[in-house]
């Protein structure tokens, strides 16, 4: 599948693995076959080596939430024109989004949908998984375990 | 090394700007600075250019409209780039030419127009200069990634909402004493905690504003900024430093690496520490931001900044005086042109030119330019006589 499934704006690159990997529910990393670095998100060369010969590798979806926030105000790409809202010409539905920590220090970055973001704390365990999109695209969404 | 000095400041005013493009804007403040230094263009040998974006550019090479407005054809111009640190860089980049004997008279100038383009696009822009492939597919914004920093540091060291608004509170005060400011109103505590959320738990007067402006700079060798300038003001501490591209990959959440790492190589450089720093221009693009600066800089100690706000120890009067021009929240944030500006209000505070907003007898003041989201930081140091 074309990365751009998953990134809106860039189509080529030698990771596009990673998209359909993650339409199977798999959440894949790179990993250095000299030193055994793993990449998440994947790259396709290893700066610590300059190596480029790297293997895909399952990594765990649960982890520790380092961070999160709700975006109010959306860029270009997410926003609905509905020239009536106050302050703005955007209304949507904002959706809180966090970080988070799964093995080795990986991050994994997803949406929060089904939280308010008030009661989203710092430290939470949680689960990532993937998404299916209305329009085919894919994402990652994240709940509390 | 040779010894360089800013010999000339100019600066436009800033504000959403529908009455000028990029050049014209640039023109401004090339021309203030010239009539400040007492020199015509003949007398530069160089110039650098500092513009964030293309995008709000609308045109590859935007630097040479600048260039070309001013007529400098043939000698050397070029831009310099690294989002809302550009204008420092382009200082540094203006250092490096007459340290190194390359030129002995050099204009750097920053300038941006980003109202050019509707406020979403500049969002997306802005969001951008994080991970374009990786963190913007999750709608992130500029915003988005200061509030996860701001979540982080309050979940840490209980670092409040409170404490966020009283850095908007003395910065709109300050902007309301700076002619060139955009937002020249003071505001109370109350309106800016119950502004509207941008992104949470950042609040409109969390955040900087989209802003066209420009500023620039005259800096010189030792031998000529004497002639040049009765009050050379000497940059005596460059250091630049980097940190990961996404937010996820950094060490920490709650300080900005590579502005400790820019500090100590420019404290070093200058021979001072923190301690002797006597007025500051900080990054705060949010008002997380300049809490963290402040630790990041050794304005106070690592989780304090919050308290050194709520104490006023950052106001003209206390222990350390820090964007007394109005800070980015006020004065307004033209990116490319934002580490100039600095350039000018500490150079303005060093010769003692900056009125109601002096701090009394400043000699030594500091400049600290994050850009993205902390991947690349300049810090200067810049001393008078």
């Amino acid at each position: 599948m074309d990365l751009k499934h998953f990134t809106l704006n860039i189509s080529q690159t030698k990771v596009n693995r990673f998209v359909d990997e993650l339409a199977a529910g798999r959440f894949m990393a790179t990993s250095c076959k000299k030193c055994g670095k793993k990449y998440y998100p994947p790259q396709a060369d290893c700066p610590d080596c300059m190596a480029s010969d790297m293997e895909w590798k399952q990594i765990s979806q649960e982890g520790t939430l380092v961070t999160f926030t709700k975006i109010h105000v959306p860029p270009e790409h997410f926003a609905v024109r509905q020239p009536l809202m106050p302050f703005s010409s955007i209304q949507f539905e904002p959706c809180p989004i966090g970080i988070l920590e799964v093995e080795g220090g990986l991050k994994i970055m997803g949406w929060i949908p089904k939280m308010d973001v008030k009661k989203i704390k710092v430290g939470m365990k949680m689960k990532a998984s993937s998404f299916t999109l209305p329009d085919g695209k894919l994402t990652i969404v994240m709940e509390p375990i | 090394m040779r010894k360089v000095a800013v010999v000339g400041i100019g600066h436009g005013k800033f504000g959403v700007r529908s009455d000028a493009s990029l050049r014209e804007l640039a023109f401004e403040a090339v021309k203030a600075c010239l009539d400040d230094s007492g020199l015509t263009l003949k007398d530069v040998d160089s110039m650098v250019t500092g513009i964030a974006g293309d995008e709000f550019a609308l045109g590859l090479q935007p630097s040479a409209q600048v260039h070309d407005y001013i007529g400098f054809h043939p000698k050397p111009n070029y831009r310099v780039e690294g989002a809302c640190a550009t204008g420092s860089i382009a200082l540094r980049t203006g250092l490096m030419n007459v340290a190194s004997g390359l030129a002995d008279v050099v204009l750097v100038v920053g300038v941006e127009k980003m109202t050019e383009v509707p406020t979403s696009i500049a969002t997306e822009i802005m969001g951008k200069a994080g991970d374009a492939i990786w963190e913007y597919p999750f709608g992130t914004t500029f915003p988005g990634y200061y509030a996860m920093i701001a979540n982080a540091h309050m979940a840490e060291y209980g670092t409040t909402e409170e404490q966020l608004a009283m850095v908007s509170v003395k910065n709109h005060y300050y902007g309301s004493l700076n002619p060139y400011a955009q937002m020249q109103k003071a505001i109370d505590l109350q309106k800016a905690l119950t502004s509207f959320t941008v992104a949470y738990p950042l609040k409109l007067y969390d955040c900087s504003l989209i802003t066209d402006g420009a500023a620039a700079v005259i800096i010189a060798s030792e031998e000529r900024a004497k002639r040049i300038s009765k009050k050379p003001v000497w940059i005596v501490g460059s250091g630049l430093a980097t940190d990961t591209l996404r937010l996820g990959d950094r060490k920490s959440l709650t300080s900005i690496l590579a502005a400790r790492e820019a500090a100590k190589t420019a404290y070093k450089m200058a021979g001072v520490g923190p301690s002797n720093i006597d007025v500051a221009t900080v990054h705060d693009c949010f008002t997380i931001a300049e809490i963290i600066a402040y630790e990041d800089l050794g304005f106070c100690e690592k989780g304090e900044g919050g308290k050194l706000i709520a104490a006023k120890e950052t106001y003209v009067g206390g222990r350390i005086p820090v964007n007394v021009d109005g800070g980015l929240k006020s004065k307004g944030h033209p990116i490319g042109a934002t580490g100039v500006s600095m350039t000018v209000e500490i150079t303005k505070q060093l010769r003692g030119e900056a009125g109601e907003r002096q701090v009394k007898n400043a000699e030594i003041g500091l400049a600290h330019n994050v850009g993205g989201t902390g991947q690349v930081v300049a810090v200067h140091i810049f001393r008078r006589e």
